[in-house]
């Protein structure tokens, strides 16, 4: 691996890495989350760091080019998070639909509770 | 034994040109047969008078602070029933599609406790008059093949919304109940967790206004769906919900 792409992927980790503390201060996601960013941040500097690791398992892995190998395990962390995102996404709509009908309800008895009383 | 009580659950999405006609026809029908079968009508986020001639006529109604969709809709409904310790929960369309007259047909196999879930059916015996198109019989057709693959019965009307179910399942529903496709999958998923289900033959009438929930380019989109979901069915594991 050459130099300069060792340095881009370490200045592209770091970013990440920032970003993620950045956003974890102002308290926009919850720490949990912030971890899965973290782990992305980590992998990308193991790369830069141990390229000969990676150079060997692209071999054993039949990819051509190093590079390709990286792409796909970028594409795979964020097949993995999109996955994430799916799950959280489905769970708040069980909730929302929850509070929904509850509230509506609870508003409806309200009305005809009013009303008798009322009468 | 008591009457059982009977609510009727009406799920309503824009519907003002229909919603008050129905209600009147259930009440002449409780008057006439002396039969008494309570209304809630769920209003899913209506954008024309529904809610507004709801409250002018008195008509029981729950009026959804958001959009939820035809499934959340009706669950609604069936918490309600849950909260008001209703014995039977009916799923009635306030469009004039479904006929009250059949309403005592669907909820007898429940009172005799012959079946858990009781589907009003336009295929079983062929009383239909109500014709619908080739490609919407052909896809009910091949959902009910999906269906006997994961649940090892035939239903032939699977996509009826016009459905009476018992106490039990009125908590089970109020519980856990899917928010698109409602109609075939709780089929499956309550044969799966051994209740019993039956069908009956309903005519069912033609649209009186309004617009249908279900367009033609979306049906292929549907089948895909409901096809999916079926075979989700059959791979989960079930518990019956603990008794109320």
């Amino acid at each position: 691996m050459s130099k300069s792409l060792i340095l881009t992927l370490i200045l592209v980790s770091l970013f990440l890495l920032v970003l993620t503390t950045i956003v974890l201060k102002k308290g926009r996601i919850p720490e949990k989350y912030a971890l899965l960013w973290y782990a992305m941040a980590l992998v990308i500097l193991l790369v830069a760091l141990i390229p000969n690791v990676f150079t060997w398992l692209s071999i054993l892995l039949g990819f051509k080019v190093m590079s390709n190998l990286m792409i796909g395990i970028f594409i795979g962390l964020l097949l993995i998070l999109v996955m994430a995102l799916t799950i959280i996404i489905s769970g708040q709509k069980k909730k929302t639909t929850l509070l929904i009908q509850e509230i509506s309800i609870l508003k409806s008895e309200m009305e005809t509770i009013k009303k008798e009383i009322r009468k | 034994m008591k009457e059982a009580k009977v609510l009727l659950i009406i799920p309503a999405y824009n519907e003002e040109e229909n919603i008050l006609k129905a209600y009147e026809t259930i009440e002449n029908y409780n008057k006439k047969n002396k039969s008494r079968y309570d209304v809630i009508v769920i209003n899913d986020g209506s954008t024309d008078k529904t809610s507004k001639i709801c409250h002018e006529n008195n008509i029981p109604i729950i009026d959804l602070v958001h959009n939820l969709g035809i499934g959340g809709a009706v669950q609604t409904g069936y918490k309600y029933a849950y909260y008001h310790d209703y014995d039977i929960a009916v799923q009635f369309d306030g469009d004039g599609q479904h006929d009250i007259r059949y309403v005592e047909k669907i909820i007898t196999p429940i009172l005799k406790k012959q079946a858990d879930l009781v589907i009003g059916s336009r295929f079983v015996e062929k009383i239909d008059t109500f014709q619908t198109t080739f490609a919407r019989r052909t896809g009910i057709k091949i959902v009910s093949c999906f269906m006997k693959f994961a649940t090892k019965k035939k239903i032939y009307d699977t996509t009826s919304g016009f459905r009476a179910c018992s106490k039990e399942l009125i908590y089970d529903f109020s519980l856990s109940y899917p928010s698109e496709y409602p109609e075939p999958i709780t089929t499956a998923e309550v044969l799966r967790k051994k209740y019993k289900v039956s069908e009956v033959a309903v005519e069912m009438k033609e649209r009186e206004g309004g617009k249908s929930s279900i367009h033609t380019w979306k049906n292929a989109y549907y089948m895909a769906n409901v096809c999916l979901a079926l075979l989700a069915v059959k791979i989960r594991r079930y518990k019956r919900c603990p008794k109320v």
